[in-house]
């Protein structure tokens, strides 16, 4: 069964050869073909052959143009740093909406044309001319949370999101504007799957997540979902306490980081929620056993039941030992995937 | 006592407006300022740790506090000045080199200055070079590592090496703290102390160089 089929037949309830494979890698496939970080980040061709290479050689079933959280600020004008051998970085003492009233005047730009955005978009055209049809495709797009970190500054958004809740939902609603616009761009050059990621979420509590993040998550959601494509959406760190509302999402895949205890997970979720995760990328991945890894990903997998996904809590790290995530490569091949229910405890 | 009381609970629920009457009330009312300080702010700061270990408070919450918290000082701080009580020591906090996270750190340095520590803050991405010569330049009591990133741990490293190597390393004591680390890595580093917290890194600061002089 080729990964993209493995992929959506998990996703659909058909039945599938094994558990299917979809760690995040980013800094790591730009070390497996020896290219440093700042070029991965900034040359879609380096990065569809970094993400090729390393797919191959660990048996992935996806590919992913995901890269680093600025593509979308870059392009709407914030100040960015560019590291030679690391991810781009928003300069956020020269945050782009200093003022808050900044807002009124910001226009979403043209993705096919904004050059970094186009070059998340060429990504995925090369990457469906290279493997189209036999590997599942993920475009990428920062949730509305992460953009309006980005675009504000983090350390002030979690402020305003008491002081000026307005101001957040107006924020939150311009960035998934311009994150529907830049997914169409991604569908249509060939990406089956649009991943979100949208780490400021899990920092706000459940209370201001419901009132200010949640509904525009959701209608970035449904708008993908207009769009013809599935959804995976990835919030790094804490969300044990946002898992009801998550599970109203309607996200096709939840990838859930490992601070989230899956057997939770899937308890607040229902059984037809398909989970991904969560070993710890860097205690366990980077820095345990093959045999703790794949301990590890037993206990996920059990306390998933059905309807799961193999992979990591966040990015697979750079360092990460080959043994240690072949061990997770194993692990995948040699258990069968459930396109039925999970287990619901 | 019920001053106290009340800026606790108005540094606790991170009501600045609150927070900075009753301490305005407090001073008209010829409390110990420094009361005010170890007995109302510092123990709702712990409070708000503890809230946010046990996920009932989030990141919003212990801004909110902190930013209270601050508004308060800058009424007491001229006061212990006047007093010769100005300051605990001289404290040079930054994020590492190569590692951007700074929440936690200006969350450990607003706590540092509630505590009565003088502090420089370096910001993020913060080279072995700059943390020595602010120690140097500052005569700091203390320098403040944060790291978020494993990979950005060996930066700790290097960094206490270049006190080291700058011959400083005796006069200044090196704390610790983020998320990736433990106590067996500072010792591993040669660092004096880790901290899991905010709050557990005030208690470390006072006990490594507590009572010392401001910064130069
Ligand atoms: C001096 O003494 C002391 C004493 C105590 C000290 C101390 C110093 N410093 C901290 N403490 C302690 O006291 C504080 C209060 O109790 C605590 O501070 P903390 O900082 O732990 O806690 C804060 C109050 C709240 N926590 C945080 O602020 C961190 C939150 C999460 C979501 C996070 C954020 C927000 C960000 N990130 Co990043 N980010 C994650 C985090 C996941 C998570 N939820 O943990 C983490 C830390 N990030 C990670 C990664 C990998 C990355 N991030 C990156 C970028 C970012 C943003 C810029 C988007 C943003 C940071 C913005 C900013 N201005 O800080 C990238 C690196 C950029 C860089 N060069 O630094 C990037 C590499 C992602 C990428 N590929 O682009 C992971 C690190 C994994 C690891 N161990 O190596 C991560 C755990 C997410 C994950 N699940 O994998 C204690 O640790």
């Amino acid at each position: 069964m080729k990964g993209r089929t493995r992929v959506l037949s998990l996703l659909d309830g058909r039945p599938l050869d094994r558990l299917p494979l979809m760690p995040i890698t980013m800094m790591f496939a730009a070390d497996q073909i020896g290219v440093p970080y700042g070029r991965y980040a900034t040359d879609h061709r380096v990065l569809v052959r970094g993400q090729i290479e390393t797919a191959r050689r660990f048996d992935f079933d996806h590919v992913s143009a995901i890269s680093d959280p600025c593509r979308e600020a870059a392009d709407l004008g914030a100040a960015i740093e560019y590291y030679p051998d690391q991810p781009p970085a928003v300069v956020e003492s020269k945050a782009l909406l200093g003022e808050a009233r900044q807002l009124a005047r910001l226009e979403c730009p043209d993705p096919t044309s904004a050059p970094r955005m186009a070059d998340r978009i060429a990504a995925l055209s090369l990457l469906r001319q290279e493997v189209g049809g036999d590997l599942l495709i993920e475009g990428w797009v920062e949730g509305p949370c992460a953009l309006a970190a980005n675009l504000r500054g983090i350390n002030a958004l979690m402020l305003d999101v008491v002081d000026e809740p307005g101001f957040v939902r107006d924020l939150c609603a311009f960035c998934v504007e311009l994150a529907l616009l830049f997914a169409r761009a991604q569908v249509e050059a060939g990406a089956d799957l649009i991943g979100i990621g949208d780490a400021a979420a899990s920092l706000v509590g459940p209370a201001r997540y419901e009132e200010l993040v949640f509904p525009e998550e959701q209608r970035l959601i449904e708008g993908i979902h207009a769009l013809g494509a599935r959804t995976r959406l990835h919030i790094c760190g804490r969300t044990r306490r946002l898992l009801r509302q998550l599970a109203r999402l309607g996200t096709d895949i939840l990838d859930l980081d490992w601070m989230v205890p899956i057997e939770e997970a899937r308890a607040a979720c229902g059984p037809e929620q398909v989970l991904l995760g969560n070993i710890d990328p860097v205690a366990l991945l980077r820095g345990g056993t093959p045999a703790g890894v794949r301990e590890g990903l037993g206990d996920c997998h059990a306390a998933a039941g059905g309807r799961y996904i193999v992979g990591a809590g966040c990015e697979v790290v750079r360092d990460t030992p080959l043994p240690n995530l072949l061990a997770m490569v194993e692990y995948a091949r040699a258990h069968g995937g459930r396109a039925g229910p999970g287990s619901h405890p | 006592m019920a001053v106290l009381e009340e800026l606790r609970e108005a540094v606790l629920t991170g009501d600045k407006d609150r927070a900075v009457e009753v301490t305005r009330l407090g001073l008209e009312t010829s409390i110990d300022p420094q009361a005010l300080i170890d007995d109302a702010m510092i123990p709702a700061m712990d409070e708000v740790g503890r809230r946010f270990e046990e996920e009932e408070y989030f990141v919003p919450e212990l801004l909110l506090s902190a930013r209270a918290m601050k508004a308060a000082l800058e009424l007491i701080r001229p006061l212990l000045a006047d007093t010769g009580a100005s300051s605990r020591g001289c404290i040079v906090i930054g994020t590492v080199k190569g590692d951007l996270h700074d929440i936690g750190k200006n969350l450990v340095s607003a706590m540092f200055e509630g505590a009565g520590f003088e502090v420089v803050d370096l910001g993020s991405d913060v080279s072995p070079e700059a943390f020595v010569a602010a120690a140097r330049e500052k005569s700091a009591d203390l320098v403040g590592l944060s790291a978020l990133l494993t990979v950005t741990m060996p930066s700790m490293k290097s960094t206490i090496e270049a006190l080291e190597a700058a011959g400083l390393r005796d006069r200044v004591k090196v704390l610790v703290g983020g998320a990736p680390l433990s106590t067996d890595y500072a010792v591993e580093i040669k660092a004096d102390a880790y901290a899991p917290n905010a709050t557990a890194a005030v208690r470390a600061a006072q006990e490594l160089v507590g009572g010392r002089a401001p910064c130069r």
